[in-house]
């Protein structure tokens, strides 16, 4: 078999059937309430066409990042007032202008501001801030603070993105699967290991195990489901696993790689996927106890492996293609603890990066001298623009309000 | 007898039947006698425990529901003597009560009183703090292999126990008042809690949240100790309200800080919860709308008399025993049960498990099974008598997301479509070829370390190299974060010549394996040759619908079936049973892992 040509059929077909029918499903009175003249119905299949090609990789930090330490506000006294431990010293950092600078271990980041492929969206929080990571995590999953929803807001953006069962639409690479990506319409492919995403079987079984009967309106639901599943499964294991093979990179993305390589490599192989999802895992950015090394340690990584990600792409040929969010559940409460750490705490930063990406500070900063009865920050931008952004900005689909449940002004920065 | 019956209602999926149990949905009403029957056994059977063999439906589809209903939920007749306690490896010793939190807190320790967790501090020379560290990390590590052997003892329990009901809720429990070891450092307190909720998990509900909330495993878990007067720690109150009891957005913040002050001076000593008088905060506290002097009991009492609190417990109960989709009245009613009984939880139980709409369409055959379940059940119906040391229990369900003791936050394990993935169910299905035919590279978990960094050490010493030499980084398998983290943080500690901690790390897993008994290595002890044997199938039609009904709690798809059934019949190179004889074995196997990766294998 000829990989190359196997994956171009693969796509070209998918795409096609895909696009016909995503445009009448998603404009034919399931989203506006009222079926749309022809003319608006060809003007929203344009746009999903034009932007077809884009592709979203989101990258979570989890455990709440110390923004405040990230990009440090070191033109502000009230920062080194409540960290007079913990605060960098304006000489450690790499500044970008008279008031900001990066945690000395983020080379990456800095160049890439430099270079204008990385905006800073300042003060993402919401109303009611929980300190609970899993809550918060739940929020920022599912774009919905303080209620409940079962679908996440990915999964939701595939869903309008393409509004019929598509494989390997959606691709979130962890040991088990993030609340974000979870989709009425499609199946996400989840993996951790590509080497690992396979069925073992002998030689004999494979024609029995490679084959997953699907009945039309199955009574059972979770059986429904669970064939999807295995469809899913079947789909995409011998395409990420031939995928992984095949990669090869010169590309250093240094000791954490985020698991952004093997994006890469899918993206390289031509998937149609055009919703990844990753993550820095297991609560690393828990930082309460100990935290200057350990998290400069953390920042180096997060920020090699997205520099290295951005430089693995312009060698494939990708850069124009993709946009990157770098997020956390929460920030970390502004006054220092007495252990050389940070509490949970609310409003943070949310990164973008890319090539079509207009770099530059969004958002306005918050305030260290005016924090809540916590000590902790004020939000100043709902994290739910910075959604609406990619959702408009970059991936083409303009009914925010539909997706986010309300409206949410995008900040220019695909403009 | 039993194949028959299987196939009548297998076939029966669109007759009047299965109409009239649609109509069963939200109907708490019992069931009567005449609508019993072996398919409806079997469902109660996987559902209050983990499934079973035809011969274990046949005997309950023999009695009346509530004779069995007698049976499965007032088990405490049941004769468990065959159970073994647990077999301790007698790790601890007293020099570790009061374990540090971490090692620098060890270190801290041993500098300021010239020893620590019952070891001195050399007097002179080099690594003086050595000998100490190498304790702490023998804890730590004899801890988490002690925690998988009580594992293992569970397992084997859920396996062979007269009471499956007990054990099922245990698992239940143990996913809702969630701690893990890896927090917890303390196998004992791990035990100590198992045991609360095989004793109390069928009991009353307020015995058992009470004893959950006074478990020194929940203690160190919440970090209750640093909760005390003047400087409540919310945690512990916030998790009692939101995950416990009431569900998030039932309750104020307000209230959570008040109630965190009638939790203040509970914290434990060794295993045993103790209650400290003066860090408790007597004052006045008001909770949910009531002011009182109260003290953590009594706020769990009011906490209880909200109707909330018996709606969110029996909600999670009937979500986790039945389906996921509950209405909102039949929830009410539910509670009202629970509420009525003062929180029994048996006649909650039994007004599910009788109920209409335990057996009705919606019910049946639609639940996902966890990874432990599925792992049990899978050596259940194969009559086994004992869980198989190959493949390893623990990292086999914790490759398909549930790891015993160890579940991944406060929250405990989602349920339901959150155990599938694509690749997870691919891993569902490895899981049985790991079963059926042993990978002979398995290295036991508990002898070998999984860590690459501890064997290139321990190579390295005894090879004479020196010990910074010989644990000097070597960037190997940095793969993921949490890897990348802990070297880093050895590289920092690695900078101060009291110690060594790479060395410790390595030593504490030499002398954990000296002490911590392994786990028998045995293989599954599968005989299906005998299985087709004795059941007297004669063509291969007849062995894929045998085992298809003895796996299966859900018809197969014809398509399905017809493929298996030429699988088989190219295996053997006969339709016919007895001309294969002597070579059954193999292809059976192959078979049985083709029947396990179905889709329909993953429902109970």
């Amino acid at each position: 078999m000829k990989n190359d040509n196997f994956f171009g059929q693969r796509i070209s077909r998918r795409s096609l059937l895909g696009a016909g029918l995503a445009g009448i499903g998603l404009n034919g009175g399931r989203i506006l309430g009222v079926p749309l003249a022809f003319g608006q119905v060809a003007q929203a299949m344009a746009a999903d066409e034009a932007s077809k090609d884009r592709i979203l990789v989101v990258v979570e930090l989890s455990g709440g990042n110390d923004g405040l330490n990230t990009l440090v506000p070191y033109g502000n006294d009230a920062y080194y007032k409540h960290r007079p431990t913990l605060g960098i010293r304006p000489d450690k950092l790499l500044k970008i202008d008279d008031q900001f600078g990066w945690n000395s271990g983020m080379v990456g980041f800095e160049k890439l501001y430099k270079d204008g492929k990385l905006a800073v969206i300042h003060g993402c929080g919401y109303d009611q801030p929980s300190f609970s990571h899993f809550t918060s995590m739940a929020y920022l999953h599912t774009a919905a603070p303080n209620s409940g929803e079962e679908y996440g807001w990915i999964g939701r953006l595939g869903d309008v993105l393409k509004p019929t069962t598509t494989p390997n639409y959606i691709v979130n690479i962890d040991a088990t699967q993030s609340l974000a990506v979870k989709s009425r319409v499609h199946v996400p492919v989840v993996f951790d290991e590509p080497e690992r995403f396979t069925r073992k079987g002998s030689f004999q079984e494979k024609p029995q195990l490679d084959s997953v009967t699907q009945v039309a309106d199955d009574p059972n639901p979770s059986r429904a489901f669970l064939r999807e599943a295995a469809k899913s499964a079947v789909d995409a294991s011998a395409l990420v696993r031939e995928a992984w093979a095949r990669y090869r990179t010169p590309v250093d993305y240094g000791i954490s790689s985020l698991s952004l390589p093997k994006v890469a490599s899918l993206i390289d192989a031509g998937l149609p996927t055009r919703l990844y999802y990753t993550a820095f895992r297991n609560n690393a950015f828990d930082t309460h106890v100990q935290q200057p090394d350990l998290h400069a340690r953390l920042l180096t990584y997060a920020s090699d492996a997205i520099m290295g990600f951005m430089r693995d792409l312009e060698r494939i040929g990708k850069a124009d293609n993709v946009s990157i969010l770098v997020f956390s559940e929460f920030g970390r409460r502004v006054p220092e603890n007495a252990n050389l750490g940070t509490d949970h705490g609310t409003a943070n930063y949310m990164f973008m990066v890319g090539k079509h990406v207009k770099g530059g500070h969004y958002g306005k900063p918050v305030d260290l001298t005016k924090l809540d009865s916590g000590d902790n920050l004020i939000h100043t931008t709902d994290f739910r623009r910075a959604y609406a952004t990619l959702t408009k900005g970059w991936m083409g689909y303009s009914d925010t309000a539909k997706l986010l449940k309300s409206e949410f002004e995008p900040f220019p920065i695909f403009a | 007898m039993w194949k028959i019956l299987v196939m009548v209602c297998a076939l029966g999926g669109s007759s009047f039947a299965y109409a009239a149990e649609n109509n069963w949905a939200n109907d708490l009403a019992p069931i009567g006698a005449q609508d019993w029957n072996a398919e409806r056994a079997a469902h109660l059977l996987e559902r209050a425990g983990f499934g079973g063999t035809p011969e274990d439906v046949q005997r309950l589809a023999a009695m009346s529901p509530d004779a069995v209903l007698k049976k499965l939920v007032d088990f405490q007749g049941a004769d468990n003597n065959h159970l073994l306690p647990f077999d301790e490896s007698g790790v601890h010793d007293p020099g570790l009560e009061a374990f540090p939190e971490s090692r620098p807190a060890t270190t801290t320790l041993a500098k300021q009183q010239g020893a620590a967790l019952g070891v001195k501090v050399k007097p002179k020379g080099n690594r003086k703090m050595q000998p100490v560290v190498n304790k702490f990390f023998y804890w730590l590590r004899a801890s988490r292999l002690e925690t998988d052997r009580i594992a293992y003892w569970w397992a084997n329990r859920m396996l062979t126990t007269e009471r499956p009901l007990e054990e099922k809720m245990a698992l239940f429990w143990h996913g809702h008042f969630a701690n893990n070891e890896e927090k917890v450092r303390d196998y004992r307190k791990m035990q100590r809690q198992l045991a609360l909720f095989q004793a109390k998990g069928t009991g009353n509900f307020r015995e058992l949240l009470i004893g959950a909330a006074q478990d020194p495993a929940m203690l160190a878990f919440l970090d209750a100790g640093v909760n005390v007067k003047g400087a409540p720690n919310e945690n512990f109150a916030r998790e009692i309200m939101e995950l416990f009891t009431m569900g998030v957005g039932n309750y104020s913040e307000k209230d959570i800080r008040e109630a965190a002050r009638a939790f203040t001076g509970w914290n434990y000593e060794g295993v045993e919860f103790k209650q400290i008088t003066e860090k408790h905060d007597d004052g006045v506290k008001t909770v949910l709308g009531r002011s009182g002097a109260f003290d953590g009991v009594q706020t769990i009492d009011i906490i209880l008399q909200q109707p909330v609190t018996a709606e969110f417990v029996a909600g999670k109960i009937y979500r986790y025993l039945v389906r996921q989709d509950l209405s909102d009245a039949t929830k009410k009613q539910l509670a009202a049960v629970l509420r009525d009984n003062n929180y029994e939880l048996a006649p909650l139980l039994k007004t599910i498990f009788l109920s209409k709409d335990f057996y009705s369409t919606p019910s049946m055959a639609t639940r996902i099974k966890s990874p432990v379940e599925l792992a049990v059940s899978t050596y259940k119906k194969l009559g086994l008598n004992e869980v198989p040391g190959v493949p390893d229990f623990n990292d086999a369900t914790e490759a398909l997301g549930q790891r015993l003791f160890r579940p991944p936050t406060v929250a405990g394990w989602a349920q339901g479509k959150s155990w599938i993935t694509p690749g997870l169910l691919l891993e569902r299905g490895n899981f049985a070829r790991d079963m059926l035919f042993p990978n002979i590279n398995f290295l036991p978990p508990d002898r070998y370390p999984d860590d690459e960094t501890i064997r290139i050490v321990s190579a390295k010493i005894d090879q004479g190299v020196d010990i910074t030499t010989a644990t000097k980084p070597e960037g190997k398998g940095m793969g993921g974060g949490g890897e990348a983290m802990m070297s880093m943080s050895n590289a920092m500690v690695d900078r101060d010549e009291d110690f060594n901690t790479r060395y410790a790390s390595f030593r504490g897993w030499q002398m954990a394996t000296e002490k911590v008994k392994p786990i028998s290595r045995r293989t599954a002890q599968i005989d299906l040759a005998g299985l087709v044997k004795t059941q007297k199938l004669a063509t291969t039609t007849q062995v894929v619908d045998y085992l298809l009904a003895r796996f299966l709690r859900i018809a197969a798809d014809s398509a399905d079936r017809t493929r298996l059934i030429e699988f088989l019949n190219g295996e053997l190179g006969t339709d016919k049973v007895s001309e294969a004889e002597t070579y059954l074995e193999e292809p059976l196997r192959l078979l049985l892992h083709l029947i396990m990766s179905l889709p329909e294998y993953q429902l109970g």
